[in-house]
């Protein structure tokens, strides 16, 4: 579509586009990571412990299933499968982006790290020929807005001695925007019965442990129900 | 108080798994483009995860609230329906979140 020099003023401007691309991205990242950074504060943990999950973990709704699993107490083993479960999208984001992300090491798996919902969507509108010094600034910038976030929540949280009860239902809000958001996209809305079910019976058998059984109850479910659309795959 | 060398644990944990997980493509690509239980589970469990999360976050704010579950499901069908119309994220959490906060605090 561009000819030569319109070519030339995109490169001119290319430092403003990958800003602009990373605006959006900021407008959700800078109030949820606040919301994050405030509620892990909340249940008991200290502000730089906040910053380092954004630093070292960066993904969004498994650091927020991460704060009642923390104050739960629970294993490490369970944590680590429901970050397994919750991130297991992440694997189709890099099928999508095998040929696309840049060779050199450093960059690669910097991009790799940092593939979170919004960086991939924002890496796969890209167009191609983007510079790898583009692709990392969009990313930093990313997880910038993401860490500055939890950095002014956990700071909030930590002055304000529970001000009002009830700010923790954002936790909740959250989940069902996400669930609402899965559900528009999803095919049947078979898992969402597969869960109500399995943590009503997980409820039953031990209300103390009911999130790990039902995810398990989930799991187990979710690999024995083939829809008959799924058999004529098999290669 | 939170137990801080458990904590980073799981931070750890956290890390080096959802690491993985977006590693793992461009390590076994062949693999997981052809395997249709990889696919499959791809399909099913995102809605399942979600609605659990769900769940048990709305369960344990009703256990801690005498006043009953009625102010918890008000809340959140307020979200759920705000962000079928209107797709706004922070729109959705912010009012559900105010609307939860009122009912709590001045709601009896």
């Amino acid at each position: 579509m561009p000819t030569t020099p319109d070519l030339q003023a995109a490169r001119a401007s290319s430092r403003i586009s990958v800003l602009s691309l990373s605006v959006p991205v900021a407008m959700g990242y800078v109030p949820l990571g606040m919301v994050f950074g405030f509620l892990f504060v909340l249940s008991g943990a200290p502000w730089w412990l906040a910053i380092c999950t954004s630093v070292f973990v960066f993904a969004g709704a498994a650091q927020f299933m991460m704060v009642p699993m923390l104050a739960a107490g629970l294993p490490l083993a369970s944590i680590a499968l429901a970050t397994l479960v919750v991130n297991l999208r992440h694997i189709f984001y890099g099928l999508s982006l095998l040929d696309k992300l840049p060779v050199k090491p450093g960059p690669r798996w910097y991009l790799i790290f940092a593939l979170t919902d919004e960086t991939y969507s924002v890496l796969t509108t890209l167009p191609p020929g983007t510079s790898t010094r583009q692709m990392v600034t969009v990313a930093l910038l990313n997880q910038g807005w993401w860490v500055l976030g939890t950095l002014l929540g956990a700071l909030i949280g930590s002055q304000a001695q529970m001000p009002l009860v009830g700010l923790d239902f954002a936790l909740a809000a959250l989940f069902a925007v996400l669930a609402v958001e899965q559900w528009r996209q999803a095919h049947s809305v078979a898992p969402l019965w597969v869960a109500v079910l399995s943590y009503a019976l997980a409820w039953v058998l031990m209300p103390q442990q009911a999130l790990l059984i039902a995810i398990g109850l989930s799991v187990a479910t979710g690999l024995l129900w083939r829809q008959p659309a799924a058999a004529e795959v098999t290669p | 108080m939170i137990d801080i060398p458990y904590a980073i644990g799981a931070i750890v944990v956290m890390a080096v798994v959802t690491f993985g997980l977006r590693a793992l493509p461009f390590l076994a690509a062949r693999f997981l483009r052809n395997n249709p239980l990889v696919q499959h589970l791809g399909r099913f469990l995102p809605l399942a995860i979600m609605t659990l999360l769900l769940l048990h976050t709305l369960v344990s704010s009703a256990r801690q609230n005498l006043s009953g579950p009625w102010q918890e499901l008000l809340a959140v069908l307020t979200v759920l329906a705000l962000q079928w119309w209107k797709k706004h994220p922070l729109l959705s959490i912010l009012t559900g979140t105010a609307l939860y906060v009122l009912l709590r605090n001045w709601g009896r």
